[in-house]
């Protein structure tokens, strides 16, 4: 693990502090400052690395993709816009849609029906292995207040990759009720999560 | 049997998701740069998913990151443009010409065209909404090209302008124009198709001469996508001929359109 930048403080106001300074560095960046971009790799570099390891999980992509996206945030650090949303949120969502593009792309059907059943074990068994966060035992408690039809639509999708439409399938249920739950649960986590 | 189409707003949590995808997507992406409320509920649900991300978080092999530097100093970034999206644009326009609309004496604006004029802001911003302006609240990475944000620019430059008027040979042109940027973004709709190797070249005519200022792309269903055309200086029209091979340097044929840019 690299030492660049300051590291995140215990505590209470710690969430609020790293989110803030993400987004006075995402701001640097922008103005094409290398040592700022390097404090964002080491601030959100573990977000995006977990989220295009959960989802693309084949390792020889993990790390192109990771890549991919960190020089997205380089490249597009003027894009970010500080008054509509946190600069995690941002970086993620970049994150993500890079991640599922791939793993659309890659494979199709066949290899993704049969991980489908395994996946929450294969969540589980990723967070094992994660750094300490302060929230992430946050996320997880909140995640267990969502109904298991919520639960699943939502990590079936952010964590698997699935489209609505596979979800359905998966789930034997119809897509409007996948569309409502995924909606729903996401309002229920971001309630849970509260303002950062 | 057909699938029902779902109501777009009801997609929010599954576009915050990546989980709608194709044509659903681009709905979606079409009435969220008109809902105000959506890109609300978006901003919130991309809390929630950031959440998500953060609950996974794993420490990057330090190789990856030393890449992703290196690589950086090799990548050029994008430039800065005005914040608001390019939706926005089209709403700035709609604003602009709402105060237009009541002030007297434009010679390019006689009222029957207030009709046109609404249409054609509704061609543009359907055109933007098509992915012609390929920005969006979203973000929207790798489809940035610099034209786009040049056009976005003039889009939403606080003296855009809009101007449209009838083509000789068949449909309509629409142009933004900005003095401030001294450039003007141009789109046609319904313009005849043409025989193989003819080409609508776009001009700038005036004191400084007539100058060549970009050929329209083929149409994509009867629309012309946003091009951008810079250096437009105080006097100028902008014209529309039809060349036999471009890049034409003289026009070799009348204009189809004269438009006057002075207000």
């Amino acid at each position: 693990m690299r030492e660049a930048g300051p590291r995140q403080v215990p505590g209470t106001a710690a969430g609020q502090t790293r989110h803030a300074d993400l987004e006075a560095l995402i701001g640097a960046v922008a103005r094409g400052d290398q040592a700022a971009f390097e404090a964002v790799c080491a601030r959100a570099g573990s977000a995006v690395f977990g989220v295009v390891r959960t989802v693309v999980r084949d390792p020889s992509q993990v790390e192109e993709v990771c890549q991919e996206v960190l020089l997205d945030v380089w490249r597009a650090a003027s894009r970010f816009e500080p008054g509509k949303g946190s600069a995690m949120a941002w970086v993620t969502t970049i994150a993500h849609r890079r991640a599922v593009d791939r793993v659309r792309s890659e494979h199709r059907s066949a290899e993704r029906q049969l991980r489908a059943a395994s996946h929450q074990v294969a969540y589980d068994e990723v967070t094992e292995t994660v750094e300490t966060r302060l929230d992430r035992e946050r996320v997880r408690r909140c995640l267990r207040s969502l109904t298991s039809l919520q639960r699943e639509s939502v990590t079936l999708a952010y964590y698997g990759g699935y489209t609505m439409r596979e979800i359905a399938a998966l789930l034997a249920v119809p897509e409007g009720t996948v569309k409502t739950r995924m909606r729903d649960g996401l309002i229920r986590l971001r309630d849970c999560l509260g303002a950062r | 049997m057909r699938r029902p189409r779902p109501e777009p707003h009801s997609l929010v949590g599954a576009y915050a998701l990546d989980a709608i995808t194709g044509a659903d997507r681009a709905r979606f992406e079409r009435h969220l740069a008109t809902c105000q409320a959506c890109a609300g509920e978006l901003r919130g649900l991309r809390e929630a998913t950031a959440g998500l991300a953060e609950a996974v978080a794993a420490s990057p092999p330090a190789e990856v990151i030393d890449r992703t530097l290196a690589a950086s100093a090799r990548t050029r970034q994008l430039p800065a443009v005005d914040r608001a999206p390019a939706w926005r644009a089209f709403l700035r326009v709609h604003r602009a010409r709402a105060r237009w609309v009541p002030a007297p004496k434009r010679a390019w604006r006689p009222a029957p065209r207030r009709l046109a004029l609404g249409l054609a802001v509704v061609f543009l911003a359907a055109a933007a909404a098509s992915g012609a302006v390929a920005l969006s609240a979203e973000h929207h990475l790798g489809t940035a090209r610099l034209s786009d944000h040049a056009i976005a620019e003039v889009l939403n430059a606080p003296d855009a302008v809009l101007l449209t008027s009838r083509v000789t040979a068949g449909g309509t042109a629409t142009v933004v124009m900005s003095r401030r940027d001294r450039a003007l973004v141009f789109t046609t709709a319904g313009l005849p198709a043409l025989s193989a190797g003819r080409y609508y070249q776009l001009w700038l005519m005036g004191p400084a001469g007539d100058r060549p200022a970009g050929v329209l792309p083929a149409p994509d269903r009867g629309m012309t996508s946003l091009v951008i055309a810079t250096g437009v200086t105080a006097g100028d029209w902008v014209g529309l001929t039809v060349e036999p091979a471009p890049p034409a340097r003289h026009r070799t044929s009348k204009p189809i359109l004269m438009l006057s840019l002075a207000a």
